[in-house]
């Protein structure tokens, strides 16, 4: 077991060198120029030039990539001549929350999704599960803005029960878990956006395992329906939205763009949003970096996870 | 004696969306203490739909109409959920069919055997768990305590039945409801199996009821039968009596349709023409009115009530009495039409297999996969098969007669010896030449429901192979498949059809009538009724005998049920763990088996026939993994007569009468002298 973690960390870290390098190439090819964004449009070539030499941006491509990546793995992600900040503190500063808005959704969510997937999966056909199945179309449908300002008009502008934007005092991430009314509407746009699609897979997950003989034996054993649920069906059911979860948590971070954006709420998505907006590439570069390490690492606890949970996954 | 379990009069529905179901109609028995009762049926016949209702565990949309059931006494139906949950598990348990779905995959063994006795006896979780390994220690589990933390795939198919037991057995329950506790098993463990229920049985003082489909199953271990047919009972007697007396037409049809190993191969096998009813909505008067070789205006119209005496009840207005005189000749007599023996290859063997090998690499590592072990399906096996002759293969599941048919075909590629068809090597052939070789080789496959494409009509299906092969134009291909359909006893107008408009049967038909299109020299048959209902299966093997006889194709059989390999086959090679140990006529195997493992195998075989004296088990454990082999003879692990040289030295094959050879250093005949070592 062990022995396999390692070498699967190992083929992770493999392949986020590899997406690094990848990104960081695309963001060239793209033709925008960092010099021209840090020194504005009026910067002649002599100053661009001289600007490139001091950053090492004259250097060829291969090994700017080379250094960037060795910077990296030092955690130094480069200096953001926008804000005057480097881009570490920049992370730094804004990761804590976005992972508590993300984390929390994602608990939200799945608390919701598996309960629900499998009381639709028990009442299948029911007038229940067509409401719950159009209920999660709906959302599923919905681009995630648009959930987030129907919540603000509902539940900030009418009934005035939550704030419509987060409130600038909310600034560490400590201040975000202790002022819950600030974070509820952001919380439950993320969450609403994953819960259809959980419900839906977590739904078809419960009828295939319903449908298999060890439930008809666990019901033969005389259990009650509830311990047959519990104890037969949520493992056996669940072993397929281990894997579904993982991929998700790179959605997430893109979920997170628009929802803080939205009742800004100064996270990292923020801040990706307002960097796309000034160009200010070595921020975009380590947000899109840590989107493709997000998904490496997504899929390699989702692994190690379905592992641990089904006895059958061998571990050679 | 006391009743132990009462039925009366129990119908049973299953509502789907568009139509009502008469699972079960009218059903009356009663088991006493200590006693087997078999029921017995073909699938849909309202066999397992009994038990379920028994349990009150009948699927979706299913009730029980009317009727009662009670134990010792006690009204089942009507109790509350709550009420019948105290009973399951507790007083009646059931086994079923399939240990490998039936076992939670992500709970331990232990847990799951703990399991009712926690919810029934509010037991602690120690005390379950000492319960659990009592009974696993009753069913005959090998070391139980470190079995305890296993989970369901690391045991064997066998090992998992006797788990299952142990759940039923936790609480020691009243009545057993056992549905084909053994149709997913090889005959060796099968034997094994049955031999423990019975032993349980008797030492437990339960009563048991024994679904099943199979006679000879039910044969040796029931005191009394009921036959079910589309929902009814339909007769209903002691064990004797039944096989000997029968007076339903279905009854004696069912037994006359199975072919025994004392069967002669030139005698057709009785069949029972057409499918069992539709059940939604049932048919008025007999519902076996339609199939019978009685029925009168009546039996349409009127349907029979159950009567008799002396404990031997039948539904019938035409009652037959006793087992049918075999029907005459309809295959020709042996050897009346072999084609001559092709001579292309100068006077040498139709096909030729020599020294083949078969492994599959055991891979490990993600990225650099390596090959840690393999898998020895085939190894080393040689055999050849003549003009017009048919050769068996049988065997346990994962002896390798499946993969040594896919090399035959040239679907997998030997990892070495060779397979010459006239001569040509087989696996040295490339494109043009290889796809011609096929046209001779075609292969019939078990599952007529996965082996065909739901998506293509029975003209597409058939005419494939001749427009792979280019043969013909659009209108001989047309006319061949017209001929084809007509051999196989198929209308013309089901070449409009898809294939799930088909039966079972009807499909084995289309299956066979496609490995036909290309006239091939030689069909691989693997399993090819074993998918099949009794009635269904008698209608294809004698499809297929008569085909032999009139087309003298050369044929391989694949199949783990001897009899239908004895009826079909001229010569048979029996296999043991990817060696062939034994192979010659019928009556060589039969009669004069020298392998003690082809003795064995004939001896646990379940024969329809309450008279005869079942062998103790005769193969003890479980067959050993291919992955690691036993040393020198491979059978030594379970032979009752290995000695050290069996470990030491591999026995080759050698002759007992002419054309019968075996591999075995200690064999059961004596061989003959002048044969000592050949090969």
């Amino acid at each position: 077991m062990t022995g396999y973690i390692v070498r699967r960390c190992i083929a992770a870290l493999i392949i986020a060198i590899g997406v690094t390098a990848v990104v960081y190439a695309l963001l060239a090819f793209t033709g925008g120029s960092p010099a021209v964004a840090a020194l504005g449009t009026h910067a002649n070539r002599y100053t661009i030039a001289a600007w490139n030499k001091t950053h090492g941006y004259d250097r060829p491509l291969v090994v700017q990539i080379a250094s960037y990546i060795s910077n990296l793995v030092q955690f130094k992600f480069g200096y953001s001549y926008k804000q005057g900040q480097s881009v570490g503190a920049l992370l730094n500063e804004n990761a804590g929350r976005t992972a508590y808005l993300s984390g929390t959704a994602l608990v939200l969510a799945l608390l919701i999704a598996i309960p629900l997937g499998i009381a639709q999966a028990v009442k299948r056909n029911s007038p229940g599960d067509y409401i719950a199945t159009t209920a999660t179309f709906t959302l599923y449908s919905m681009p995630s803005f648009f959930l987030g300002l129907i919540l603000i008009q509902i539940f900030a502008l009418d009934l005035h029960v939550f704030p419509a934007l987060v409130s600038d005092n909310v600034t560490t991430t400590w201040e975000a878990v202790t002022h819950p009314m600030q974070l509820t509407l952001p919380i439950v746009t993320l969450a609403g956006l994953t819960v259809a699609g959980f419900s839906r897979y977590m739904r078809s997950s419960a009828l295939d395992v319903l449908a298999q003989d060890y439930i008809r034996l666990a019901r033969a054993k005389g259990l009650a329906e509830r311990f047959v649920l519990t104890r037969h069906l949520l493992r056996n059911a669940c072993l397929p939205i281990i894997t579904l979860v993982g991929l998700s948590i790179p959605g997430l971070l893109a979920g997170n763009i628009i929802t803080e954006g939205l009742f800004n709420y100064p996270g990292l998505g923020l801040l990706f949003f307002d960097s796309l907006q000034n160009l200010d590439y070595p921020v975009l570069l380590a947000y899109t970096v840590i989107g493709g390490v997000l998904t490496v690492i997504g899929n390699l606890i989702a692994d190690i996870a379905v592992t641990v949970a089904d006895p059958r996954i061998r571990v050679g | 004696m006391t009743v132990a379990l009462e039925v009366k009069n129990l119908s049973t529905q299953i509502r789907l969306s568009r139509s009502v179901v008469e699972a079960v109609g009218n059903v009356d028995f009663q088991i006493d203490a200590g006693e087997t009762l078999g029921l017995v049926g073909e699938s849909g016949s309202g066999k397992s739909m009994t038990g379920l209702s028994l349990l009150g565990l009948l699927p979706n949309g299913g009730h029980i109409i009317e009727g009662s059931i009670r134990i010792q006494g006690r009204e089942l139906v009507g109790l509350s959920e709550r009420e019948l949950r105290a009973t399951r598990g507790n007083e009646i348990a059931m086994i079923f069919q399939d240990s490998q779905s039936s076992l939670n995959p992500t709970m331990t063994i232990g847990e799951q055997v703990a399991e009712p006795v926690r919810v029934h006896r509010e037991a602690s979780k120690q005390e379950a768990r000492d319960r659990a390994l009592e009974v696993l220690e009753l069913v005959g589990l090998p070391q139980p305590r470190e079995r305890l933390g296993s989970y369901p795939h690391e045991l064997s198919g066998g090992l998992r039945q006797r788990v299952m037991i142990a759940i039923a057995l936790a609480c020691e329950p009243k009545i057993l409801i056992a549905d084909e506790p053994t149709t997913a098993l090889d005959v060796t463990i099968q034997a094994q199996i049955l031999a423990l229920l019975d032993d349980l049985e008797e030492r437990l003082g339960m009563s048991t009821l024994l679904i099943t489909h199979d006679m000879g199953v039910v044969a040796g271990r029931t005191d009394r039968i009921n036959v079910m047919y589309a929902g009814r009972i339909v007769e209903t007697a002691p064990t004797g009596r039944l096989f000997t007396a029968m007076r339903h037409p279905y009854t004696q049809a069912l037994l006359g349709s199975i072919p025994g190993l004392e069967q002669d191969r030139s005698k057709a096998l009785y069949t029972i023409p057409g499918l069992p009813p539709d059940l939604a909505p049932p048919p008025s008067g007999c519902r076996f009115a339609a199939r019978c070789a009685y029925a009168t205006e009546q039996c349409r119209e009127e349907e029979p009530p159950l009567t008799g005496s002396d404990g031997h009840l039948f539904a019938c207005w035409h009652p037959v009495d006793g087992p049918i005189e075999r029907l005459p000749t309809i295959v020709p007599p042996e050897g009346a039409t072999p084609p001559a023996v092709a001579s292309a290859n100068g006077g040498g063997h139709l096909l030729e297999l020599k020294d083949l090998v078969r492994e599959y690499p055991v891979t490990a590592g993600i990225i650099l996969k390596r090959k840690v072990d393999s898998i020895k399906a085939v190894s080393g096996v040689t055999l050849h098969v003549d003009a017009g002759e048919t050769l068996g293969l049988v065997g346990e599941s994962g002896c390798g007669k499946t993969t040594l048919g896919k090399l035959i075909v040239g679907g997998e590629k030997a990892d070495a010896g060779t397979v010459e068809l006239e001569g040509k090597r087989i696996f040295e052939l490339r494109g043009r030449t290889l796809r011609r070789a096929r046209r001779d080789l075609q292969m019939m496959f078990q599952d007529p429901y996965a082996s065909l494409d739901p998506r293509m009509r029975v003209h597409a299906i058939l005419r494939e192979p001749l427009e792979i092969q280019k043969i013909g134009s659009r209108a001989e291909q047309d006319e061949m498949i017209a001929n084809v359909l007509r051999e196989v006893g198929l209308p013309q107008n089901a070449v409009e059809r898809y294939p799930h408009e088909f039966s079972g049967g009807q499909r084995q038909r289309i299956g066979l009538a496609r490995t036909l299109m290309l006239d091939p020299k030689v069909i691989v048959a693997d399993e090819p009724v074993s998918a099949l209902d009794v009635s269904i299966r008698s209608q294809i093997l004698n499809l297929m005998r008569r085909l032999q006889a009139e087309r003298g194709t050369s044929s391989v059989v694949i199949s783990h049920d001897l009899a239908v390999v004895k009826y079909l086959a001229d010569r048979i090679g029996v296999m043991y763990l990817g060696k062939l140990v034994e192979l010659g006529t019928g009556d060589d195997i039969y009669r004069r088996a020298a392998h003690p493992y082809t003795d064995a195998l004939i001896k646990t075989i379940p024969v329809p026939d309450p008279a005869v004296k079942r062998a103790d088990v005769a193969i003890r454990g479980e067959l050993p993994s291919p992955r690691n082999p036993p040393s020198g003879c491979r059978f030594r692990t379970r032979c009752p007569r290995a000695q050290d040289l069996c470990a030491e030295q591999e026995p080759v094959l050698r002759e007992f009468d002419p054309g019968h050879v075996a591999a075995c250093h200690f064999p059961l005949q004596t061989p003959l002298a002048a044969a000592d070592t050949p090969s």
